[in-house]
């Protein structure tokens, strides 16, 4: 059990109503459609008063979470300390410019923007003010993947040579992820969490080649493959799939190394499982999120780590707007693949 | 040559009259298949086997063990019925062309050889011949193969998007040529990419472009030069389907079986996910296989196509077709780009 220490599971009213020495931190949430919903949690968690401004949905959400409605960007963010952007990704780059200058941190959905050069100026104009960026690369907090980078840290698999990825959802329903030039499609949205994961745990990456497959029309469904080669030498393989409805979620990987491997399935290791008559009757996860049901909330752990910076309580996160950048520059070179069918120098 | 009615096909479902036993050489010592086939062969009623160990490695259990192929090929009087290779890669061919020279029928391991002018060479002259000439993937014979095999061209998965294989294995132990790559052809690329790919070609037909990463980290203290040990190699076929095999000997010395096979299929309708060494008992530290015993039911196919005089599943063609896509692979990790398969 020490690997989960009780603490971490405390992201419950209990733990939200303990006396926070300081004013609670005021958040602002920007577009309170899927994701936001998977943060307000966290946030309520860690005792912050909630806001929320958003051009569709702010009623719900704001009755769901007891958040403060704001009827415009300008009164939220007069109103908060810091933002959090859960806005389609087109949007990112101007409302993170506009929480920046008026001098609020800010907490970005990934993908940060769609094209590296938008990333490096939220970067730069964050350190001209003077305020933290977070991109929500929320699987560096799941903590299976959390574990694997703790083994990694350990030196017990040696040196990583072949690194896997997998994931798996259901196609959005939401309209703007199907359409490349909003989402960057499945590469950008989906498949950024395991390149990040593969930068993480290998390294910087020399070049990509990446392959797409989708159907046409109703019912459409989308895979692709992309290959890295790290500049340190590993190679890894990154699998996405937005399948039929009904998809569940999941996700895989598989960590080669010159002194051991290490393979983890969402599918599996979850100390749970359904039959099918019993199945038939339990949903479990909607197929566009996974399912985080006993396991401590990776996005309830994700808030608290960028809390824990803002309060002064920790030097830095375990993921910076740099890598964020990073995750999009590396993306792009997929899409460019994609485009091309040629491999991409990075 | 001998005719199917000669080697007594016909006689098979006649219970008074059995057929004489094949005559079978074993051509080399050399792959870590030998032995298995060696035993299974040996073992069986109808067939005579001699088994030529010209390495001298004498680790390889039959009655009848000679230390020259030209002993096995002189072992009988009238010749061998058929031969198995189980050469280093590189010398395939020899033996390959050797038999079809002397009428005789073949299954040769895989890979049927390491360049794509050896591989032609050896299906044109078995071909021309009237010899059978098949290639050894066992895994063809996977129950849990045959399942995905019925559900690509049965239509369960809907239309097939793409899959992706995964065939890892510990560095062969106990020969050396296997990361010689002038034996070999090369390492993990060409040791265990056709496995799968062979599986590809019996569901998607021949990929059109091919594309290859590969590295030398896992094992690199006991690979020969020059030989990867880990690779990942995508294919894209005419119809936009993709499909990565990650060929890797990432399977790590101490664990308790050599490594697997497994296969990944998304359709839309659905996916399926196949495990053809899933069939065990395991506990801490333990791995006790009772699945099928896919190095049977390859000879079993063998036998009743050399009985039959025509040649079965997993052929010759087939293993040129997987020959063509490791060296596409191969120049990939050349170029540094996909390559089309057809400029192989």
């Amino acid at each position: 059990m020490t690997d989960q220490p009780l603490t971490d599971a405390a992201d419950t009213p209990a733990r939200a109503a303990l006396p926070d020495p300081a004013p609670p931190l005021r958040v602002g949430v920007i577009g309170t459609g899927g994701i936001s919903r998977a943060h307000a949690p966290g946030w309520l968690g860690t005792g912050a008063e909630l806001h929320a401004f958003s051009l569709e949905g702010a009623s719900a959400f704001a009755e769901e979470f007891g958040a403060i409605l704001h009827d415009t960007l300008e009164e939220l963010l007069e109103a908060v300390d810091a933002v959090d952007v859960c806005t389609p990704t087109p949007s990112h780059p101007a409302l993170v410019h506009a929480a920046l200058d008026a001098g609020k941190d800010v907490v970005c959905e990934k993908p940060l923007a769609l094209t590296e050069q938008e990333c490096q100026g939220m970067i730069e104009r964050a350190r001209e003010v003077g305020r933290h960026l977070f991109p929500a690369h929320v699987v560096r907090f799941f903590p299976q993947y959390a574990a694997a980078r703790r083994a990694l840290d350990s030196g017990d698999l040696g040196q990583l040579g072949v690194l896997r990825f997998e994931r798996t959802g259901a196609m959005p329903t939401q309209p703007w992820f199907a359409d490349e030039s909003q989402s960057g499609g499945i590469v950008m949205d989906q498949m950024i969490h395991d390149i990040d994961q593969a930068v993480w745990h290998a390294g910087a990456v020399s070049s990509v080649y990446a392959r797409q497959h989708a159907t046409e029309g109703a019912g459409e469904i989308r895979t692709a493959h992309v290959v890295l080669t790290h500049v340190g030498g590993a190679i890894s393989h990154c699998r996405g799939l937005w399948g039929p409805a009904g998809t569940q979620f999941r996700y895989t990987f598989s960590l080669a190394g010159d002194r051991g491997r290490l393979d983890y399935d969402s599918a599996r290791n979850t100390g749970v499982s359904w039959d099918e008559v019993a199945s038939a009757a339990q949903a479990s996860g909607d197929g566009f999120l996974p399912d985080i049901s006993g396991m401590p909330s990776p996005y309830a752990l994700e808030i608290r780590e960028f809390t824990d910076v803002l309060r002064g309580r920790a030097p830095a996160a375990r993921v910076a707007a740099e890598d964020g950048a990073y995750a999009v520059r590396v993306s792009r070179a997929a899409m460019e693949s994609l485009a091309t069918g040629r491999r991409i120098a990075c | 040559m001998l005719t199917a009615n000669q080697l007594g096909g016909d006689a098979r479902n006649d219970g008074a009259r059995a057929a004489r036993p094949l005559r079978i050489a074993l051509m080399s010592c050399a792959h870590t298949h030998a032995a298995g086939y060696a035993g299974l062969l040996d073992a069986r009623e109808d067939v005579d086997l001699v088994v030529a160990d010209p390495d001298g490695f004498g680790d390889v259990r039959a009655r009848r063990v000679v230390g020259s192929y030209q002993e096995a090929w002189d072992y009988y009087a009238e010749g061998p019925d058929a031969i198995v290779v189980t050469s280093a890669n590189a010398h395939h061919r020899d033996l390959v062309l050797e038999a079809a020279r002397r009428g005789v029928h073949v299954l040769c391991e895989k890979p049927l050889a390491t360049t794509v002018a050896d591989a032609e060479s050896m299906v044109a002259a078995c071909q021309e011949a009237g010899v059978v000439l098949m290639t050894a993937f066992p895994v063809h014979f996977s129950p849990q193969v045959a399942v995905l095999r019925d559900a690509v061209h049965g239509g369960t998965l809907g239309t097939v998007m793409g899959l992706t294989g995964t065939n890892n294995g510990m560095l062969p132990g106990g020969r050396d040529w296997f990361t010689d790559v002038d034996l070999s052809g090369g390492g993990a690329l060409v040791d265990h990419t056709v496995h799968i790919a062979q599986i590809l070609d019996s569901l998607l037909g021949e990929p059109e472009t091919v594309h290859a990463v590969t590295n030398r980290i896992l094992y690199a203290d006991r690979a020969g030069e020059g030989a990867e040990t880990g690779g990942l190699v995508t294919f894209t076929y005419p119809d936009g389907t993709i499909t990565t095999i990650d060929c890797s000997w990432s399977q790590p010395a101490d664990a308790p079986t050599w490594g697997g096979l497994r296969l990944q299929a998304l359709g839309t309708g659905g996916q399926l996910e196949i495990d053809a060494f899933a069939e065990r008992v395991e506990g801490f530290g333990q791995w006790h296989p009772y699945g099928a015993d896919l190095d049977a039911l390859l000879l079993d196919a063998f036998v009743g196509a050399v009985r039959a005089g025509k040649s079965a599943e997993p052929t010759g063609e087939v293993g040129l077709r997987t020959v063509r896509v490791v060296a596409a692979a191969q120049e990939s990790v050349r170029t540094g780009q996909a390559v089309a398969l057809t400029s192989v």
